[in-house]
């Protein structure tokens, strides 16, 4: 299907079945909602079809071109259907078990992911290794034919309400760095996993603690070469930094246009309302591009880590603007749309923190994309 | 343009750009044929030559014939275009009387062409007229940026040699394709700043290894970088979308982008940078009189601000 008939018919579908699709609950409802309805609308929009775009046949996709889950997941964060971040996991996930997994287990699992009727997680922070990853501790052991986990995740996204986690593994010696990972996928229902929800700072539990003790996991759970696993890491860092990208850019324009409707004349200075939509404007030129070479067939690099910049930046000034435009409101008010003003300027701080943190990707930019050798 | 020719295309221009500037450019703008492309394919043409003339630092006639095409001169014959004064972006004339009266700026190009283009308003309407070079005063600007060949113009009762009434969108028009034009040129600029900063970097040693090594160093070329996509990015969909307003936010962001590059390579560079024995000093100048052509990023900015504020709506973006 090409994209301009994809867009139209799934902009009819949404009208149609806007009464079925919106949300129960007022305002931005507890993650609790949100999962739910996250659930709902991933559930009628793979019966209908349209969550099946864009992804391979032999995952039970209906194939074209990738823009068209770009553009659906643009059109339903848009319409405020669903949360962009909680939505976009898919996107992160999905492509990981296409590359990585065996045809069997990733035919067997991703349309449960794509129809909502699962959640997935990914375990790669631990208390003792964030921007270092590559120094991850949790262990891993293969006896006979199954793999024995033990250690500790955190700040797992949505871990609590996961079925599955692609977990990253240390099953070299200790000080194997990034030759000594392997990726696996890991049913969270498996005897041994504690999962404990941590309170994020802008309300509600976002991501957990995970514990494995002594899990044992088949070994044909394995993603890619046992040992490979940083390489698995490295790709799916890309798609962090790309569709996902994609959708929250459009999430960050509707805010905006909220907000231009919200504030009191005289609230906003005209000059940092016009670079907030300029950022926002090349966040989105930026990402585009990227989606277009995404769907030529490229293979996306270090060069994401621009994009995942412009986005950090565009996040956060826009809920700058937030703050100075609805001071009112996000100081003091009490209604559910000061509520949801204020938890997504609280959340806008952890754009330069997840998915790499902004030095992190600067860092990646000297050194992949200048060539300025190593830093020391 | 196919990819084969575009790249030819390319090789060409960048030999002449690097080698050439001034009217030595523009007869070999001529030799390569830059004003058939500019009609054949304008986004080839615009993007590919001002992104080389910022990186080479060099000048030419090609921003007036983009003008001056917008306006409904014929690019095959050579006119120069009067800018509008700094700060955008009203036409540079007033017709009162049948006597035309200019307050504007004009590129190096324009004291070398017998005829110059003005838009001016006769009340509501827009026109173009068409004079002689030589009616004008023009008065060498020496600014910021001595090489870049800027002059005054003023012209006072002037009579029109032609005189014909534009489309109400031609200026406004021409204004766009100057603006994507002019960002091309910062993106090239910056370019050449980075790549200056980045060979000091790897060169320069102190406390026993390359500047390169320091993080500090290193993210303010890697900021830098990020500047320059971002324009560039912007600048793509602006092509795309081709309304007047994709183009004023992509010289906007070019102008913006362009400042930080400079600041953040200056600071790389420090002593060495700061002589005239060094290029980077060019490059620097040419940004800064660049993004006050045809809108600075802060007017665009503000102006853009206020249009939000006013309607309250966000115009439609570029789409997937
Ligand atoms: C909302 C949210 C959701 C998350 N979801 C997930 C998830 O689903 N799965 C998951 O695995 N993780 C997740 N994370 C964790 C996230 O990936 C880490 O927080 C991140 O990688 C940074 O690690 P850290 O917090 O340990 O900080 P550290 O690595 O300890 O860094 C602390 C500070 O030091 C800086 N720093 C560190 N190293 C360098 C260096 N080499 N050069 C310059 N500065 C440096 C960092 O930039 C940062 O400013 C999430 C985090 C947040 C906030």
């Amino acid at each position: 299907m090409e994209l301009d008939a994809f867009r139209s018919s799934v902009d009819r579908w949404l009208d149609e079945h806007a009464a079925a699709l919106s949300p129960d609950h007022p305002g931005m409802g507890t993650l609790d909602q949100q999962m739910a309805q996250l659930a709902k609308v991933k559930r009628l929009a793979y019966d209908a079809g349209w969550m099946r775009w864009g992804w391979p046949e032999r995952v039970g996709g209906l194939g074209g071109s990738t823009l068209l889950r770009a553009y659906l997941g643009e059109a339903l964060t848009a319409r405020d259907l669903v949360e962009s971040g909680i939505y976009s996991l898919t996107e992160v996930l999905a492509p990981t078990m296409i590359d990585y997994a065996p045809p069997e287990l990733a035919a067997a699992m991703v349309p449960r992911l794509l129809r909502g009727d699962e959640t997935w997680c990914q375990g790669f922070s631990e208390p003792g290794t964030g921007s270092n990853l590559a120094a991850l501790s949790c262990r891993a052991t293969l006896t006979d034919d199954e793999w024995r986990i033990t250690g500790q995740k955190v700040w797992t996204s949505l871990a609590q309400y996961a079925d599955r986690c692609v977990l990253l593994t240390r099953t070299g010696a200790p000080e194997s760095a990034h030759r000594g990972i392997t990726a696996i996928f890991v049913d969270m229902a498996s005897p041994g996993i504690t999962v404990r929800p941590l309170e994020t700072m802008h309300g509600g539990a976002e991501f957990s603690e995970v514990f494995f003790d002594d899990v044992a996991v088949p070994v044909d759970r394995t993603l890619g070469e046992v040992g490979r696993g940083w390489s698995v890491a490295m790709d799916i860092l890309p798609f962090e930094r790309s569709t996902a990208l994609w959708h929250r850019g459009a999430f960050l324009n509707r805010r905006l246009e909220q907000l231009l409707a919200a504030a009191a004349a005289g609230a906003l200075a005209p000059a940092e309302v016009g670079e907030v939509f300029q950022q926002l404007y090349a966040l989105r030129a930026r990402s585009r591009a990227t989606q277009h070479r995404l769907a030529a067939g490229q293979r996306l690099g270090p060069e994401t880590s621009v994009d995942k910049i412009l986005l950090a930046t565009a996040e956060q000034g826009l809920f700058d603007l937030v703050g100075a435009g609805l001071a009112q409101d996000v100081l003091v008010g009490d209604d559910v749309s000061s509520e949801r003003w204020r938890a997504e300027l609280l959340y806008s701080r952890a754009a330069t923190i997840y998915g790499g943190s902004a030095e992190i990707q600067r860092n990646i930019v000297a050194r992949r994309m200048l060539d300025l050798g190593a830093d020391r | 343009m196919n990819d084969q020719e575009q790249e030819l295309f390319r090789d060409s221009l960048r030999h002449a750009t690097v080698a050439h500037t001034a009217e030595a450019l523009d007869a070999e703008l001529d030799d390569l044929g830059w004003r058939d492309a500019l009609r054949a394919d304008r986004r080839a043409a615009v993007s590919t030559l001002f992104e080389l003339q910022g990186r080479a630092n060099a000048t030419s006639s090609a921003l007036d014939t983009v003008l001056a095409t917008a306006l409904g001169v014929d690019p095959a014959s050579t006119a120069g275009v009067v800018l509008p004064p700094l700060g955008c972006c009203r036409p540079p004339g007033r017709v009162t009387a049948e006597r035309l009266d200019v307050r504007g700026m004009g590129t190096a190009a324009l004291g070398r062409h017998a005829t110059a283009v003005v838009a001016a308003e006769v009340g509501q309407e827009q026109v173009t007229v068409v004079v002689d070079t030589a009616a004008l005063e023009l008065r060498p600007a020496r600014g910021l940026d001595p090489t870049i060949g800027i002059v005054h113009v003023v012209g006072e009762g002037l009579g029109a040699t032609t005189r014909s009434t534009t489309a109400p969108t031609a200026w406004t028009s021409a204004m766009a394709r100057g603006q994507l034009a002019l960002a091309h040129e910062l993106v090239g600029a910056s370019r050449t700043m980075l790549q200056l900063a980045r060979d000091h970097a790897l060169e320069r040693i102190q406390f026993g290894r390359p500047i390169a090594a320091f993080q500090a160093v290193r993210h303010q070329l890697a900021e830098s970088l990020v500047a320059i996509e971002e324009a560039d990015a912007a600048l793509g969909a602006a092509w795309d979308v081709g309304s007047p307003l994709d183009a004023a936010v992509a010289k906007a962001i070019g102008g913006r982008s362009a400042r930080a590059v400079a600041r953040h390579c200056q600071q790389v560079l420090a002593g060495i940078g700061f002589t005239t024995e060094h290029p980077f000093h060019r490059y620097v100048r040419r940004v800064l009189v660049l993004d006050g052509l045809l809108g600075d990023a802060r007017s665009l900015t503000r102006e853009l601000g206020e249009g939000l504020l006013r309607t309250r709506r966000l115009p439609s973006i570029p789409p997937l």
